[in-house]
């Protein structure tokens, strides 16, 4: 099964603080602690102010949850005056809400000022621990050591008293913060396992799942909300994951809800910027950024923040856009130059890209993203570039020639057959990098590694993906790969990058089909079972499907199902109707209202359409298949008929089981999967000796599985018994994409193309031979010596035989070569 | 890229190899394999050699002596079990047969155990060890022998076997390299596939064949992503160091190994061809010789030098094969 692919969108990269929460959570949990925590904040509120001035700072830290900044700045002082029992914490909370507002010296200074009175007396209660450790990390923002340090005060906290649990949730932000996801995660769980449902704690075993792109983290967030409903960085991250699905009303309602608790929440104020944005509207997104500023004067976070969802959303020269106004804000901002260096390197421009992720690690040099990204950058000033007229390659030096010599040509025809499809035709040149070892390719698409599952990855202009070589022989195709990653180049381009995800994968996947024989995903008896049993979203929400997947196999049944949706709409509609929903999205219109211009549907009625069309186009197979729930193995008639012929094979009745894998076929027909009659038809073939027979099942197999190594291989061996050279031909050719680097294929196939005459098709396989670095250079390059000479390029011919020579004078062939050449023999 | 052109650079110092002007001797020794597999990799790395050597070298049967673990697998091929007696009657039979100006090969492949002195390879029964084989070689002293020792551990044989007049090669660089070892294998192909003949010049000298193996070598583990655990190494300058890059500048080794072939085509007595043989090589030392200027040499000028000068040696060639009745290529 193929892995998927997608246009990138880190799920979540949520580096903003957490935000306040009660200081002095330990157990037993205060009365106003836990009605915060179960987002009783009215009730919390008038607890906290019937303690009178001895319950100041803990009034004060729900105003701050509230977003009455001043009047919390104001109680903080006080205790600070008073000398309150907590008034350390209400030190480290001004310094706090100062870095909020942006005052960035004055939060320093406050800081520092109750470092220095720590650093003086050291005897402070145990209690006090956490304040220093919120006075470190305040400083933090701009001094790495000061991370180390505020780590180190919460762990004195903690080992001071295990049961601050406000200790140990900052510091265990603060590593998530700095990237050392595990970490965070242990001491989440730690918490958990104290306090079962800590609302904090879910949230930040939400944030490091996202961070892995697990499934499992929508789960622990909606359960921190269930916990905390006021919960307002719970409700921001549920606003990006709503952005991320791109369920922009979802979106916004979640940060409206936010900022009904909080007003001066920056991060829900980006959402609602950020939505604005997307549709167009800068005269709203004036409108909120001017309130974000009411409160956060300095709007550095809020920049940022609109920066890395436009970026989530595809939108990458916004992001550079944006974040470079965000740099204009705080040119000590760590965070804004990563998101600059990081959409600067999306949209290929290297050298600033260069520049502004050096000094974001220069800032941050704890940051994992920034030092992998510059490390993998260094590495790749020793790659080759090639060029050809509309790309360029940038790989390995084991890989360039060799990848350039396949990828070049294919996509110089798809570049040609996109532009005319979809009546564009993005700025070249388009740079494809390729990496040899799949860390890499991940470091490249996510600072980090662990994106296993993900083969490519288009920026628009820019395509990265795995090399051939970063994968064992036949786990991927990449010439489909290729093919698929370039198509979102022009449905991008052409949409503004507003086209959504599901239609632009849907179209991607639905190119691969049409860019060579068996490329691309095909129907599965487990598809139309999960299908059938209303596993998979309607066509207009296939991005749950791709984004909040309900079990493994959806995200790839979605990428099929979108491919339908987009192959139906081509069908009935045209070309045409694929190019207006583009430009339709381009103009801002969400999918309801693009479907409804442009297929005179509402989207209710579309969906039911595309059912209709999808049972009557799998009518014969649906029927062969039970429903699922996309997990369990696939029951059903077909089922049922190839475990009775495979029942029947095993006994060795082989005239029998043809008859019934002959009917499987029928109930399922043109499936070439593993477990599909057609292999087990083509094996009975090929054991009779009937080649003709067997070709014929070989060919349902490599028509619909990319990945079919075997089949093509056997295929073109057959058709060749048949002499059939054509097909042969075809068939490895076909399995070039699948087990590259392989020598006695590159012979097989320049062997067989001589004898047809071929002799370009020669030429090529001789020159990747070469491209190998085979232990047998000369003779290599001898044989690309003489494919130039038989297709008819004589002046190339002479340089490589001469350079041959002149490495090994006595080499015989290429003497003879060199006579024939001179016309001397 | 960097492999290449340490080979092609190699190639520009040593020149030609030659073929084994007197008589070829070959002793071949497959020790205990301990696994299937193993038994099955080292049986076919003998075998190759073993054919090689009757059919390509023209070794005298009774000069042809393969001695391994179990002889029912291969009765045709292997002349006894691999015991530590049957060494020693092999080396006796080889040290009266080889004359001065003979070329011995020696090939061992198995698993390495013991260190310096006390290396051995595991053969059923006793193990000799290093000394062990230094007393046997001092029996072919009258002869260039090339000993190879392909088995996991086998660096240790190197200093203790080192000498004048012999080529010694191991798998490892010491006895502590014991991981299972691929180098015989690739050894093995080196000496018996035409890949390995770097310089085309129809013979494949003991050079190449190493350079081709330790290539080999290096592929499999870099294509794998394992650390390489296997360092083979050259020594025939008799200093008992080895090195993994024989033949490159300033490096000691290397110059007797690119000296020695087996097989390969046989000179000609024909005078007329013994001439044109001569003119050949006059023509190829004024290639090198222009190569050595390539830096200084204006590229036009060079490039046209160069093909009058390859045009001349393919037209000996042309010459050389009418005579002979060789059909051209």
């Amino acid at each position: 099964m193929k892995c998927p692919r997608f246009v990138p969108m880190l799920a979540v990269a949520l580096l903003s603080a957490s935000g306040a929460r009660l200081a002095a959570q330990q157990r037993p949990l205060s009365s106003v602690t836990v009605l915060v925590n179960h987002g009783q904040l009215d009730s919390a509120e008038r607890l906290a102010r019937a303690a009178g001035s001895s319950g100041t700072v803990q009034l004060a830290d729900i105003l701050v949850l509230r977003g009455k900044l001043a009047a919390a700045d104001t109680l903080y002082n006080d205790a600070v005056t008073r000398q309150a029992p907590d008034f350390r914490a209400a030190q480290a909370a001004l310094a706090e809400l100062a870095a909020r507002r942006g005052d960035r010296a004055l939060a320093d200074r406050r800081a520092a000022a109750l470092i220095a009175e720590y650093t003086q007396s050291r005897a402070w209660p145990r209690t006090d621990l956490a304040a220093v450790g919120r006075a470190y990390a305040v400083l933090g923002a701009v001094d790495p050591q000061a991370v180390h340090d505020a780590l180190g005060a919460f762990d004195a906290a903690v080992a001071a008293d295990s049961s601050n649990i406000d200790a140990q949730l900052r510091g265990a932000d603060l590593l998530f913060a700095k990237y050392n996801a595990p970490d965070a995660e242990e001491t989440y769980r730690t918490v958990l396992a104290r306090v079962p449902g800590e609302p904090h704690a879910l949230l930040g075993l939400a944030r490091v799942e996202a961070f892995r792109q697990s499934d499992s983290a929508v789960t622990d967030l909606r359960a921190s909300l269930k916990q905390d409903p006021a919960l307002v960085p719970a409700l921001v991250f549920l606003a990006q994951v709503d952005l991320d699905r791109e369920a922009y009303d979802s979106a916004g309602a979640d940060a409206a809800r936010a900022l009904a608790v909080d007003s001066s929440a920056t991060g829900a104020w980006a959402v609602l910027g950020l939505v604005a944005w997307l549709r167009d509207d800068q005269a709203a997104f004036g409108r909120i950024k001017a309130a974000a500023a009411r409160t956060t004067p300095v709007l550095t976070e809020f920049l940022a923040d609109v920066a890395e969802a436009t970026a989530h959303v595809r939108r990458y020269a916004d992001a550079v856009a944006l974040a470079g106004q965000a740099v204009a804000q705080d040119s000590l901002s760590a965070r804004a130059f990563g998101l600059l260096a990081d959409n600067e390197l999306r949209t290929g421009d290297m050298v600033a890209g260069r520049e502004h992720l050096q000094r974001a690690f220069d800032l941050d040099p704890y940051n994992l993203w920034y030092k992998n990204t510059l490390d993998l950058l260094d590495q790749m000033k020793s790659f080759h570039t090639v060029h050809t007229a509309r790309f360029e390659f940038v790989a390995p030096p084991a890989d360039a020639d060799y990848i350039a010599l396949y990828l070049g040509p294919l996509l110089e025809r798809a570049y040609d057959e996109f532009a005319t499809r979809y009546d564009f035709k993005p700025p070249v040149p388009i740079r494809i990098e390729l990496f040899s070892r799949h860390a890499d390719f991940s470091v490249r698409t996510l600072g980090v590694t662990g994106l296993d599952a993900v083969l490519g990855v288009s920026f628009g202009n820019l395509l990265a993906f795995d090399a051939p070589s970063a994968r064992d022989p036949g786990e991927f195709n990449y010439g489909s790969t290729a093919w698929h990653e370039l198509a979102h180049t022009f449905t991008l381009g052409s949409s503004g990058h507003r086209v959504p995800r599901w239609f632009s994968e849907g179209l991607s996947v639905l190119e691969e089909r049409r860019g060579e024989t068996g490329w691309g995903q095909h129907v599965t008896p487990e598809f139309l079972a999960a299908y059938k049993g209303g596993k998979l979203p309607r066509a207009t929400d296939l991005n749950e499907g791709l984004m909040r997947p309900g079990y493994p196999a959806e995200i790839n049944f979605s990428y099929y199902e979108a491919s339908l949706v987009c192959e139906m709409i081509e069908t009935e509609k045209g070309i045409g109707a694929i190019r207006a929903m583009l430009a339709a999205w381009g103009q801002g219109l969400d999918t309801p209202a693009v479907v409804e211009r442009v297929l005179g549907l509402k989207a209710d009625a579309f969906n039911q359409h595309f059912d209709s069309w999808l049972r009557t186009r799998f009518a014969t197979p649906l029927a062969s298949v039970d429903s699922s729930d996309g997990v369990k193995p696939v029951t059903g008639k077909y089922e049922k008929t190839m475990a009775h012929a495979l029942e029947l094979r095993d006994a060795g009745a082989n005239d029998s089981a043809r008859v019934v894998l002959d009917s499987a076929a029928r109930l399922f027909p043109g499936y070439g999967g593993d477990d599909g009659a057609a292999w087990y038809l083509a094996r009975l073939d090929s054991t009779s000796g009937d080649w003709r027979a067997a070709v014929a099942q070989l060919a349902v197999i490599t028509s619909t599985e990319e990945t079919a190594d075997k089949p093509n291989d056997l295929e073109a061996a057959f058709r060749l018994k048949l002499g059939d050279s054509t097909g042969a031909l075809a068939a490895l050719q076909r399995l070039q994409w699948i087990t590259p680097y392989d020598p006695a294929l590159h012979v097989r196939t320049a062997e067989l193309a001589d004898a047809m005459g071929k002799w370009d098709v020669a030429l090529t396989e001789r020159r990747a031979v070469l491209a190998l670095a085979p232990v047998d250079r000369l003779e290599a390059r001898y044989q690309v010596a003489r494919a130039l000479q038989r297709a008819g390029d004589v002046a190339g011919a002479r340089r490589e035989v001469l350079a041959v020579l002149e490495a090994a004078p006595g080499f015989e062939k290429a003497q003879a070569l060199l006579l024939q050449l001179q016309g001397n023999h | 890229m960097k492999r290449v052109v340490l080979v092609l650079g190699m190639l520009a110092v040593l020149g030609r190899a030659a073929a084994a002007q007197g008589a070829t001797h070959v002793l071949i020794v497959t020790g205990l394999s301990g696994d299937p597999q193993f038994a099955t990799e080292f049986g076919r790395a003998a075998r190759a050699i073993y054919d090689t050597a009757r059919s390509q070298w023209h070794v005298a049967d009774s000069s042809l002596i393969y001695l391994a673990e179990d002889p029912a697998a291969d009765p045709t091929r292997i002349r006894e079990k691999s015991t530590k007696d049957a060494l020693t009657r092999a080396f006796d039979v080889l040290g009266r047969r080889a004359a001065p100006g003979d070329l011995v090969l020696v090939f061992l492949l198995g698993h390495g155990s013991g260190e310096m002195e006390d290396a051995a390879v595991n053969l059923p029964g006793p193990d000799p060890v290093a000394r062990d084989y230094a007393a046997w070689l001092h029996q072919l002293d009258r002869a260039t022998v090339v000993f190879i020792n392909a088995s996991s551990g086998s660096g240790d044989f190197l200093p203790v076997l080192s000498g004048p007049n012999r080529v010694i090669i191991t798998a490892t660089r010491t006895s502590l390299e014991r991981n299972e070892s691929v180098f015989g294998t690739y050894m093995a192909r080196g000496l018996t596939d035409v890949a390995a003949d770097a310089n085309k010049d129809g013979h494949i000298s003991v050079l190449e064949a190493f350079l081709f193996a330790q290539q080999e070598v290096t592929k499999v583990y870099t294509s794998t992503n394992r650390m390489q655990t296997e360092h083979g190494q050259l020594d025939d300058d008799g200093d008992r160091k080895g090195t993994p890059t024989p033949g490159t500048t300033g490096v000691g080794d290397g110059m007797l190994a690119a000296r020695i072939a087996f097989g390969g085509k046989s000179a000609s007595t024909d005078p007329r061809v013994t001439a044109l043989v001569a003119e050949q090589r006059v023509l190829e030392a004024q290639v090198d010789s222009l190569k050595r200027r390539k830096a200084t040499t204006d590229s036009t000028a060079y490039q046209t030098e160069l093909e009058r000068l390859l045009i001349l040696i393919a037209q000996k060639t042309q010459a050389i094969n009418a005579i002979t009745g060789v059909k051209q290529p």
